[in-house]
């Protein structure tokens, strides 16, 4: 039973999407970080040059710092934002000598400032504001006396530029994906092509054509495209096997019926009752046998191609009897003296399909009730042994010769006697059930110079002893 | 005795009547199971002689709805599936006894027969074949007419063989009926045959051994 368990296109979609995602998303986070640190690099190096600006505006009277602010220093503070700039130039004394930011510099801001330059970042209110400072050593002049210029500014310069920076970015990664989902599908597609192919190429087959595929495909679908081909290759032998069976059997069934009309239609020829008489004869006696290898014909097909059943536990003491039982009801058996040897007290369970069992040992007993002349003994019987069990029929007619005798299992050898009414292939479906077991068929001499036929079965462990 | 007989092949319906009638019986054939379904609604037959696979379904449905009723009608299957599922279903569902076509007609009639003399026991109690006669409600055989006076187990091994009569009684079934289930020697039941074997000399019946299987009481070939 085949079941759909999803489609390739849906697996291979859903890992090439997996795998997609979290990296766009890594490299999402990467884009918005870089953005920022890209805006307020710019932005900071604008606040150190209107600090040096401011710097260099500075002038000294009486020792005391005076300050002009020019306007470009301004001007590079201001952005297009619309945004609050801040600025102080602070002396020594702490005292703001001028600007907008009175008080808002604390001492320990200018205390870390007097060693080195600072840069902050300050929460006010709702805004932030970014605030640089540092300690400027008017070196060289009368005055020793150092001041601080600081300097700030609101952040929505920064943010305008940074998401902007990160705009494009995201536009750029949406285009990626899109291109690459483009050509994911159409590397599915193209990476599905050859199980489409195999598909095509059975599908166009006729449902008669067993021979081996001949295809290109990728090393992946090379296992699949051997099972087919071992398959094909197996479906060829039975198929062979089976047109071998037929052609016998149709040549088989040809003899016997090529009979019946060549008889028939002399005896529709004459106008003298005996010869009518002689030849309804033989019409029935050719009928019989045609049936007979009809019905023999039929189980020996089921043999070679039913899958194997189940196999049961039987009692094959039971079976044996059961069989010969009824044999021995038949007309066919009332000429001859068909008997039973003892059989063992104990059961002997064997594990076998017993249909195919009963059919082994009917085929036995008719191949010896039609090779032996009327009044023969027939007998069958069970020798048990330590793990195997042998099933074997004697009886006392004329037997075969020495070189026959390998031969008789296989299908139409009949042991050169014609004259008989057998098809031969008696044996044949034996030997078949036998093989089926994992028995051993053996044919041999009787101590009566008959016939003995024995199959050796395994007994299965499930015996008493 | 009415036979029924339900087969749709007419070759094969014709010799069946052909071969039947001069038995002495009334046969009615009929090629389709409501048909046959109807017959049995309105008659009462001896033997059905049953095919299993009719144009309008398989036989043993006729069967199961037989043996439903409680109609112990004896049933032979007719059919060319001889495979054993389909038998054992057949025996499973109260046939009373089963032939693969194809077969001999002298089959079929000893087997019609057999059927007939058990068909007849069950309203006739007394067990009869030919010459011989057993009446176990007052436990007197008879042969020719005239009363067979005999020991106690011969009368039981007589009594068994026409139970089976023109079929093997297996040897087993013999032993039990003649000891009970106590230990005997494996040649006392060969004892009592012997025995009955010189009283029935003459008589045109014979008990044949068919070896390792049982005995069975047949008329002597002429």
């Amino acid at each position: 039973m085949i079941t759909i368990n999803g489609t390739l296109k849906f697996r291979l979609a859903l890992w090439l999407l997996i795998a997609v995602g979290g990296l766009g998303i890594f490299l999402l986070i990467e884009a918005y970080t870089s953005a920022h640190r890209a805006a307020d690099r710019a932005f900071d190096s604008q606040l150190e040059a209107a600090e040096l600006t401011i710097a260099d505006a500075i002038q000294w009277q009486d020792g005391q710092p005076v300050v002009e602010i020019p306007a470009a220093a301004f001007q590079i503070l201001a952005t297009n934002q619309q945004e609050r700039v801040f600025y102080a130039v602070i002396d020594a004394a702490g005292q703001e000598v001028t600007g907008n930011l009175k008080g808002f510099v604390q001492p320990a801001w200018r205390k870390e400032a007097k060693q080195n330059p600072v840069w902050l970042t300050i929460p006010q209110d709702d805004v932030a504001i970014r605030l640089h400072g540092r300690e400027l050593d008017s070196a060289g002049w009368e005055s020793q006396e150092p001041v601080q210029i600081w300097v700030g500014h609101t952040l929505s310069g920064r943010q305008a530029l940074a998401s902007q920076l990160f705009e494009r970015s995201l536009t750029r990664f949406l285009l990626m994906v899109l291109l690459a989902s483009l050509l994911m599908l159409l590397a599915i597609k193209s990476a599905l092509r050859p199980i489409r192919r195999l598909r095509h190429l059975l599908r166009r087959r006729d449902a008669d054509d067993i021979r081996p595929l001949h295809a290109q495909v990728p090393a992946e679908l090379f296992d699949l495209a051997e099972t087919l081909n071992s398959l094909f290759a197996r479906q060829r032998e039975s198929r062979d096997a089976l047109l071998r069976l037929t052609a016998d059997a149709s040549h088989q069934l040809k003899t016997p019926l090529a009979g019946l009309q060549s008889t028939s239609e002399l005896a529709l020829q004459s106008t003298n009752p005996q010869t009518w008489y002689q030849a309804l004869e033989t019409v029935h006696e050719s009928a019989a046998r045609t049936s007979r290898l009809a019905n023999q014909l039929l189980s020996l097909a089921r043999l070679r191609h039913a899958s194997a059943q189940t196999l049961e536990s039987l009692d094959l003491g039971t079976t044996l009897r059961d069989c010969v039982m009824e044999w021995a009801e038949r007309d066919i058996a009332q000429h001859h003296d068909l008997g039973l040897a003892p059989l063992p007290s104990s059961p002997v369970r064997i594990k076998a399909e017993p249909w195919a069992i009963r059919e082994m040992i009917g085929n036995l007993i008719d191949n010896a009730l039609r090779h032996t002349p009327r009044g023969s003994e027939i007998t069958l019987g069970l020798e048990r042994g330590t793990d195997e069990v042998t099933l074997f029929i004697e009886d006392n007619g004329p037997g075969v010769s020495e070189a026959m005798l390998d031969r008789l299992h296989h299908p139409f050898e009949r042991a050169g006697r014609q004259d008989t009414l057998g098809s031969g292939l008696g044996l044949a479906i034996v030997d078949s059930i036998a093989r089926r077991h994992e028995g051993v068929l053996r044919v041999q001499r009787s101590t009566t110079s008959g016939l003995r036929v024995s199959v050796r079965l395994s007994l299965s462990g499930l015996n008493e002893k | 005795m009415r036979l029924l007989v339900v087969e749709d092949d007419p070759l094969i319906a014709h010799s069946l009547t052909a071969a039947l009638g001069p038995l002495g019986n009334n046969v009615e054939t009929f090629a389709l199971l409501s048909q046959a379904r109807a017959a049995l609604a309105h008659s009462h037959f001896d033997l059905i002689l049953l095919d299993l696979g009719l144009p309008d379904g398989n036989g043993l449905t006729l069967l199961a709805e037989l043996r439903d009723r409680n109609d112990a009608t004896p049933v032979l299957i007719l059919t060319a599936r001889d495979g054993i599922e389909e038998r054992v279903k057949g025996l499973d569902l109260g046939a009373d006894d089963y032939l693969a076509k194809p077969f001999s007609l002298a089959e079929l009639e000893a087997r019609t027969r057999a059927l007939l003399r058990r068909s007849q026991q069950r309203t006739d109690n007394r067990l009869t074949f030919g010459p011989v006669c057993f009446d176990p409600a007052t436990g007197i055989a008879t042969l020719h007419g005239q009363a067979l006076a005999l020991p106690r187990r011969e009368l039981g091994l007589l009594e068994s063989l026409l139970l089976h009569a023109g079929r093997i009684a297996p040897r087993e079934v013999l032993v039990d009926r003649l000891f009970g289930f106590g230990e005997v020697g494996p040649n006392a039941l060969e004892v009592y045959v012997s025995r009955l074997r010189k009283r029935l000399t003459g008589s045109g019946l014979r008990i044949r051994t068919l070896r390792g299987l049982g005995y069975r009481l047949e008329e002597e070939p002429a």
